[in-house]
């Protein structure tokens, strides 16, 4: 059995180098000596985890908790494709912030909890039932905890506070709803195409709507959904940049993964298009999606602004999920990838300003892109791709969400989602733009003599840099990785 | 119903004392009322007990003269299980007297909500 | 007859014969005594347990020179022997956890006699679950109650003697109840012995006589062990008893001696009465909705409580309402969940009265949340003992408490489909009020106090022997979390034994 060495060996190397930091906390003389230590253990997680994804699908039980619940493991493309998002954000957000964490107390704290969540997050990504996804679920809100509230301040507590409150309130409905399935003889594992629509399941089906319900609402809170999106814009900002970089970009998207395995991998798409709940759940994302982009809109704190747009953004992938057909999810699937890119590197080059100004509000950012041209330069080229104008890689994964919804066929909402997405899309216009337009034309008053270079180093332009190219090159060609998740919703559906 | 009721007049009588032993212990402020009240309940369940195994025209069990013929005696159990509850209860009124007495020493009350009241008092004190 | 079927008899004369022979010894030498006999009293269980399960049947022991159906008995299965090595193992580390405290709590001419007290409790504990017999029941209960209310007088500071005075009074209420039922019960059966009380009973339910009476003494033995055990809304005792008293009897009063009458309820149930009896009898539904409202109840004074002790005295009464809610579904699995849940709670509960005790030490003694702030720091062991309890009683996977959880919420889906949706739900909401109060409390714990980065107060090591007993507890509630299915097997197993 050495997939499962492999992939033991892929989970706990992280938790236990980060573990190892955690006790040996402050005793480390040279910074170098452990920034090269961590990367090391990046890079041969991520290799296992390529290794992993390369073995083929498989799926075999870990533990046994009892005789009816295990804790299963899964190798499917939908884990792939989670899964190398989520080792290739935490690898270049790691490296990041070898560089940022000088200016923050503690960093060996950070990065200890930092890999420890990198190991339950590749667990939870390999989640092969609802029980395995709950528990790798509370893992990370618990392991994710001590980065929010990294700097202790008596603001980040609170957030903290607020970030566990919702989450953990948001996984016990989902938990109820686990209860439920799992005692009418559904949940016990995963399969394409869910199998509640099975006989052998013996759910009423008004109830089993209203778990699913739960479900989606409860696990939708990490991804930000209305209502249960508040935690959100609190817990963000007061994070350590590259730290808010991984939030966003991976941990709301594990929401999204659980979502999609309760959905298409053990209710099914036929079991709940045209109920209520697919009525209820667009109507929460489209909320959602609209609210967000407002906020964000008025938002004056960069970080907070970036925190909305997260909120907005990830209901465009939910919105996609919930049209419940080829078109909706390719476009939620290529959204995930496109605003993990995306909204990391947004973070980070927040984070740089940070760390190199220590501004924070976006009208001090005038005349920014004079002084540090490349982080800039990133900041906008990832903007650009986020609002989506042709031919970048928002652009690509939002025609698919419009042409599902116009897909469906149902009254009011095939028309109303498009509509939305198209307002959402100028509002979002809107809230990034100014930011690049101020930073590099600071206007009449900007006093040219007083700038200063103040690029940061390569730690932090390389993990920007790749994520930009990233961003620009899935905008460019998109038809391989396209073809690929055509063939993942095919197989959902 | 009727006739009932007088056959088991000793049963009723103990129910009712076990009301009234309950009620008691349970609502009285005061630490003494409250033991005698114990007291009274314990005591009806042995009423009900020894009213139990009282069988008409026989003697206590107590071997007289040898005469080992059951038929003569009432039944011993009750009488036991009496015995060892009145050991019981003796022990518990025993604590609750101590209890009450060092309550008192400590706040000069017999009245728990006094005690109580005291007992805020001097920790606001501190 | 094999040599270990002794054993139970054994426990609990050694236990007593250890009370008496510590009247005369100085506080340590009661202490070493003590340790020794509870670990002695734990291997004899295990054994035990090993016996029964080898053999694969209940036994009955006959205690004294009479036969059946005058003499008296214990009666050793599966569950019988599952719940003692449990208790004993708890007793052991609640001992070790806070013996520190009972030398700085109490009086030093007194000590010796909190460890008879300990003795007199343990061998109490241990008739009350052998017991076959209902009068020995009953007396026990009262020893049990007795000592129970010494530990927590002993202290004798002015809130204890109060807390004791409640405990005290609520306790005996219950008892005396009890025993009026259990009177009513001999006079309608005959028979004080399990067994053939219960074949009395059968008789007697055949034949529809004495309907009325049956349904009194019912209620008021049920109505008696919940009021001792506990249950909302007779829990006004549960907070200042548990709050004041030394810690390791606040340990052993809110994991063991409450749980006890839960058992004797249990067993009683099942081996006097009957279960179907009971299930038409209608008090379990009762009993349901009690634990519903103590579910919810507790929770929510835990939420409002201002001092840790009080808060977590109240989810005691929030986990006795979810093990009533157990019994209450009228199932086997139900009876499964909750005497899970019992042993869960036994051993999560001590670990975080112990821990919190901990934490106070490290704050300077103080109680309420504040001074507790970034207390995880100065003593690291208590924190993450404290932190693994309250994951547990949340119902983070991997911990015991997680598995208690699904056992209830699996087993109300094969009960009375009226209390499904009531139970799903209460328990959700629950989850949710327990994770406010244990998780507010843990990040409290480890936030620092001061300016980030820098380090105030000072820093605790624990002794020993307490480390040690912390370190078991959190071992034994992951082992619950693993590998709960050969004890849900046994208790399982142990329910068809009794029937």
């Amino acid at each position: 059995m050495t997939v499962a060495y492999l992939l033991g060996a892929a989970i706990l190397l992280p938790i236990l180098a980060g573990f190892l930091l955690l006790f040996t906390q402050g005793k480390w003389k040279n910074r170098t000596v452990k920034c090269l230590f961590l990367f090391l253990v990046f890079v041969i997680t991520t290799i296992f985890s390529v290794k992993l994804m390369l073995v083929g699908d498989y799926q075999f039980p870990l533990w046994k908790l009892t005789d009816t619940l295990e804790v299963l493991v899964r190798m499917d493309h939908l884990t792939r494709l989670f899964l190398g998002m989520t080792v290739a954000a935490w690898t270049l957000g790691g490296v990041f912030a070898f560089e940022y964490m000088k200016h923050e107390q503690k960093e060996d704290r950070y990065f200890g909890f930092y890999l420890i969540v990198l190991g339950v997050l590749i667990a939870l990504d390999h989640a092969g039932n609802l029980v395995t996804l709950y528990l790798f679920f509370e893992l990370m809100t618990l392991t994710s905890l001590p980065l929010v509230l990294h700097n202790l301040s008596h603001e980040a507590v609170m957030a903290g506070l607020k970030y566990l409150f919702y989450s953990v309130a948001g996984a016990f409905a989902a938990l109820f709803g686990i209860f439920y399935l799992y005692s009418h003889g559904a949940g016990s594992m995963f399969a394409e195409g869910g199998y509640l629509a099975d006989i052998s399941y013996t759910g009423s089906q008004g109830m089993t709507l209203l778990v699913l319900f739960l479900m989606i609402l409860g696990f939708g809170t990490k991804a930000g959904m209305f209502p249960m999106h508040g935690w959100l814009p609190t817990a963000h900002p007061v994070a350590p940049a590259p730290a808010s970089a991984v939030l966003s970009g991976i941990i709301t998207k594990s929401g999204v993964l659980a979502i999609i395995r309760v959905v298409f991998y053990t209710a099914g798409a036929d079991y709940l298009r045209g109920t209520w709940v697919q009525y209820a759940w667009m109507t929460l994302t489209l909320i959602t999606v609209f609210m967000g982009s407002m906020m964000a809109y008025k938002e004056q704190v960069l970080k907070k602004r970036l925190a909305y747009s997260t909120v907005s953004q990830v209901s465009y992938i939910l919105f996609g999920l919930s049209l419940l057909n080829v078109s909706g999810i390719v476009g939620a699937l290529s959204h995930f990838v496109f605003h993990s890119v995306v909204k990391n590197c947004l973070f980070l080059c927040a984070g740089a300003v940070i760390y190199k100004t220590g501004k924070t509000m976006v009208k001090d950012l005038k005349g920014i892109g004079k002084e540090m041209p490349i982080t800039m330069w990133c900041f906008t080229l990832v903007s650009v791709t986020l609002v989506g104008i042709p031919p970048t890689s928002g652009f690509v994964s939002k025609w698919y969400l419009a042409t599902g919804s116009l897909e469906t066929g149902m009254t009011g909402y095939a028309w109303a989602g498009p509509i939305i997405l198209l307002l959402s899309a100028m509002l979002t216009a809107g809230y990034l733009l100014p930011v690049s337009i101020l930073a590099f034309f600071p206007g009449h008053q900007y006093d040219y003599e007083q700038v200063q270079k103040r690029e940061p180093n390569l730690l932090m332009l390389v993990p920007m840099g790749l994520f930009t190219i990233a961003a620009v090159v899935f905008g460019i060609f998109p038809g391989t990785f396209m073809n690929y998740l055509q063939k993942i919703a095919m197989t959902v559906l | 119903m009727g006739p009932n009721l007088w056959v088991n007049v000793e049963e009723i009588a103990a129910v009712i004392l076990f009301g009234v032993g309950f009620t008691t212990l349970l609502l009285h402020k005061n630490m003494i009322k409250k033991i005698i009240g114990l007291n009274i309940m314990d005591t009806a369940v042995y009423l009900f007990l020894a009213a139990m195994g009282y069988i008409d025209g026989r003697v206590a069990p107590i071997l007289v003269n040898g005469n080992t013929d059951v038929n003569l005696y009432i039944n011993p159990i009750p009488s036991g299980l009496v015995l060892t509850g009145i050991v019981v209860s003796v022990s518990v009124t025993a604590l609750m007297l101590s209890l009450t007495i060092r309550l008192y020493r400590k706040y000069r009350s017999l009245d728990i909500d006094e005690i109580l009241i005291r007992m805020q008092r001097e920790e606001l004190k501190k | 007859m094999s040599f270990v079927q002794n054993f139970p008899c054994f426990s609990i004369v050694l236990c007593m014969v250890a009370g008496i022979l510590s009247t005369p010894m100085k506080g340590k030498q009661a202490k070493n005594l003590t340790l020794v006999v509870v670990t002695l009293v734990a291997l004899m269980s295990i054994a035990t347990l090993g016996y029964v399960i080898g053999t694969g049947e209940s036994y009955t022991y006959m205690m004294g020179r009479f036969p059946a159906p005058w003499g008296n008995e214990i009666r050793v299965g599966i569950l019988e022997a599952l719940t003692a090595t449990v208790f004993a193992l708890v007793m052991l580390f609640s001992l070790l956890g806070g013996m520190d405290h009972v030398f700085k709590d109490i009086n030093e001419s007194k000590i010796n006699l909190y460890f008879i007290l300990v003795d007199l409790l343990l061998s109490s504990l241990l008739a009350i679950i052998y017991t076959n017999d209902l009068f020995t029941g009953y007396v026990f209960v009262e020893i049990n109650t007795i000592a129970a209310c010494g530990m927590i007088m002993i202290r004798e500071s002015g809130r204890s003697l109060i807390a004791a005075t409640r405990y005290m009074v609520m306790s005996l209420i219950g008892s005396g109840l009890f025993l009026i039922s259990l009177a009513m019960l001999y006079d309608i059966t005959g028979h004080l012995l399990m067994e053939d009380a219960h074949e009395a009973m059968i008789r007697l339910t055949q034949s529809g006589q004495y309907e009325i009476p049956l349904l009194v003494i019912i209620s008021l033995l049920t109505v008696g062990l919940a009021i001792k055990s506990g249950l909302y809304p007779f829990h006004s005792w549960m907070p200042d008893a548990y709050g004041y008293s030394t810690i390791s009897s606040s340990s052993i009063l809110s994991s063991l001696v409450s749980k006890s009458y839960i058992i004797l309820l249990i067993k009683i149930f099942y081996r006097v009465i009957g279960f179907d009896t009971i299930i038409t009898s209608k008090i379990v539904n009762v009993l349901f909705v009690f634990g519903l409202i103590g579910m919810i109840m507790g929770s929510v004074s835990a939420i409002m409580a201002k001092d840790i002790y009080k808060m977590i005295a109240y989810s005691s009464v929030a986990q006795i309402g979810y093990v009533y809610m157990g019994i209450g579904l009228a199932t086997e699995a139900g009876m499964a969940a909750a005497i899970f849940h019992i042993l869960t709670h036994a051993i999560t509960k001590s670990l975080l009265f112990l821990s919190a005790k901990g934490l106070n030490d490290a704050s300077g003694r103080k109680r309420v949340y504040p001074a507790l702030q970034g207390a995880a720091f100065r003593n690291p062991l208590a924190g993450a003992a404290f932190a693994v309890g309250s994951l547990s009683m949340v119902g983070i996977p991997m911990l015991a408490g997680f598995i208690s959880k699904i056992l209830f919420a699996t087993s109300a889906l094969g009960s009375d489909p009226k209390k499904v949706l009531p139970t799903l739900i209460v328990l959700s909401v629950s989850t949710i009020l327990n994770a406010v109060y244990f998780l507010h409390t843990v990040v409290r714990i480890y936030t620092p106090v001061g300016e980030p980065g820098e380090f105030k107060g000072v820093r605790i090591h624990m002794a020993v022997g307490a480390a040690a007993a912390l370190f078991c507890l959190i071992a034994l509630n992951f082992v619950l979390g693993l590998y709960s299915q050969p004890i849900t097997d046994l208790i399982q197993q142990g329910i068809q034994m009794f029937a």
